[in-house]
């Protein structure tokens, strides 16, 4: 009798520590909702993160071995592709819209600024195949994946097969950016009672939450669902949104609300980058916001700021900068894969 | 003599032990026609009933869900069951379901093509493997069938159709459930017709397919009907 409680304890302590292992490569943020993702069918290791963060800043996902999922986003800006409206991708070419920064994808349904995609695995597909970005496909990615020194010994680490395939990629990925949670901002310590707001932080938090969180929900600052914020059409790329997917008139112009989180350094702001200041933004709010038939029922009535209210409120959204996502070192390029030795 | 008794008892165990394994199993032979004709992607002219000449280049398509019923009731049902079947393959895709019971059955039951809730459900392996080529990039969802040739009756470049069908989402829920009565057989062949399919589309105006549409979900219903089983 003793003998066999003495093991059973023992499985259960076994068990219990396997699974603590797991609990602490992901972590929900105390003010967080559960995440959207369902982590039993990827369960997450540090292998196939590591597996992960070596395919995302590989180019070996591009036709030519140029472009990788890093090109146009760069943690130094929350992961998105700074300084451009539209992102370019393999040989100059220019895409259709501004790619979206990425953090806390764990908590999205659904991806790209129309929809498009409907599960973090599959993303990456998308910027693969597309001719304007990685013009690949993921066939041959395996193949030259495959066909690496470095990538089959990765692979059996992570999955225990040193044959890849389509699916083992994709899950790769996908861990790797689960793991790109940000919620270490001013905003997160001012909620956990570690910090406090500025008079003018808090008055433009006041602002905020009156006329922006409808649609900007807290903590996530995004409801991922899609709306139409009133921006007139550009007529270069006549881009409809949601509509493309749906091809319900009712969701034309409307795009993924995005998550205001780091917008410090996410610049430019929009689907199709077209404002480079967060002042153009506040100024489209109050002044810009053109009426038709799909606009947002949050939008029905005009937002009336003053100057100074508006300088509050950028000064609140300034407090969404995570400066220790921005630099974590868990999300560097990992030279220490890439170095000549390691592929030998 | 002896060498004919062991003759008999070997040809005895081979005819029984066959028919035993057989009854243990219910195995489906999926294969591609024209017509009457074996369809060879490799050497495709085909002629129409209407004597316009044209070729296949791909069929691929999934059939998932297979199940067996009696009296209206699932009493055999395949674990995990999804199948692309590629035409470009020489051989017949073979699918065994154990019958290790032999259970009795009077209907046959399967889908073509994937589920909604399989379709967002992340990245799978094995025939569901985007790597197969029957998953699109640009928007999520698996393509449940396609069909690609060449024929005089379409003015596109070099004549090309293509039909890609797919679709999770009403109104454009492309997958189809597809039934046929068929009374305890350990061996059942099925056939999918092209020629039946491309009689009923209208080429000329109707030659390409490459997303969730009203149209997808028709010409999905059409290769539906395309469909034959029998007894082997």
């Amino acid at each position: 009798m003793k003998p066999k409680l003495v093991i059973l304890s023992l499985l259960c302590f076994a068990i219990v520590a396997f699974r603590s292992v797991d609990v602490d490569l992901f972590k929900v943020p105390k003010n967080f909702p559960k995440p959207v993702y369902d982590f039993s069918k990827n369960p997450l290791s540090e292998d196939k993160i590591q597996l992960g963060r070596a395919l995302f800043y590989d180019p070996i996902l591009s036709r030519n071995n140029m472009i990788s999922c890093a090109s146009c986003h760069s943690q130094f800006s929350a992961f998105t592709h700074v300084d451009h409206a539209l992102s370019h991708g393999i040989e100059d070419k220019i895409g259709f819209r501004n790619s979206p920064a990425l953090m806390n994808l764990a908590w999205q349904a659904s991806f790209m600024r129309d929809g498009s995609i409907n599960h973090l695995d599959m993303q990456a597909l998308a910027p693969i195949s597309n001719p304007d970005e990685m013009d690949e496909n993921i066939t041959h990615v395996v193949f030259k994946l495959q066909a690496s020194k470095l990538y089959p010994k990765l692979f059996y680490k992570a999955f225990g097969d040193s044959v890849i395939t389509g699916e083992h990629t994709l899950k790769a990925i996908s861990q790797f950016l689960l793991l790109l949670v940000s919620s270490n901002s001013k905003y997160d310590s001012v909620m956990r009672k570690q910090s406090v707001f500025t008079s003018q932080e808090n008055n433009g938090y006041i602002l905020f939450k009156k006329n922006c969180s409808s649609c900007h929900t807290e903590p996530l600052f995004t409801n991922d669902d899609f709306r139409n914020n009133g921006m007139p059409v550009d007529t270069t790329l006549n881009d409809f949104g949601r509509y493309r997917v749906t091809r319900n008139p009712s969701d034309s112009l409307k795009f993924k609300v995005p998550t205001l989180r780091n917008i410090e350094f996410s610049y430019p702001y929009m689907h199709d980058g077209r404002f480079k200041k967060l002042s153009q933004v506040m100024n489209h709010y109050t002044n810009g916001i053109e009426k038709n038939k799909s606009l947002a029922p949050e939008l029905q009535q005009p937002i009336v700021l003053s100057s100074n209210e508006k300088v509050d409120i950028i000064a609140f959204l300034l407090t969404l900068t995570d400066h220790s996502f921005l630099f974590n070192p868990d999300y560097f390029y990992p030279k220490e894969l890439f170095s000549e030795t390691a592929k030998d | 003599m002896k060498s004919n008794k062991t003759f008999f008892l070997l040809l005895f165990i081979a005819v029984y032990g066959g028919a035993f394994s057989q009854t243990n199993s219910v195995q489906f032979s999926v294969s591609t026609t024209f017509g009457a004709t074996h369809l060879d992607l490799v050497d495709s002219a085909f002629t129409t009933s209407d004597s316009k000449h044209l070729k296949i280049t791909e069929v691929k398509f999934y059939i998932s869900k297979i199940q067996l019923l009696r009296n209206g009731k699932i009493v055999l049902e395949e674990k995990n069951s999804f199948h692309l079947v590629d035409a470009g393959q020489t051989n017949p895709l073979i699918i065994v379901v154990n019958n290790t019971q032999n259970i009795s059955f009077d209907q046959l039951k399967f889908n073509l093509g994937i589920d909604s809730a399989t379709n967002v459900s992340g990245a799978m392996g094995g025939d569901l493997d985007p790597t197969k080529g029957m998953y699109w990039t640009w928007q999520s969802g698996y393509i449940n069938f396609k069909l690609e040739g060449t024929s005089p009756l379409c003015t596109t470049r070099n004549n090309e159709f293509q039909f890609h069908l797919g679709g999770y989402q009403k109104p454009n829920y492309c997958l189809q459930t597809l039934s046929f009565p068929i009374i305890n057989s350990s061996k059942i062949d099925l056939k999918l017709d092209v020629q039946k399919i491309l009689e009923q589309v209208d080429l000329p105006r109707t030659n390409h397919i490459m997303s969730p549409s009203a149209e997808a979900v028709l010409i999905s219903k059409v290769v539906a009907n395309a469909f034959t089983i029998s007894k082997n």
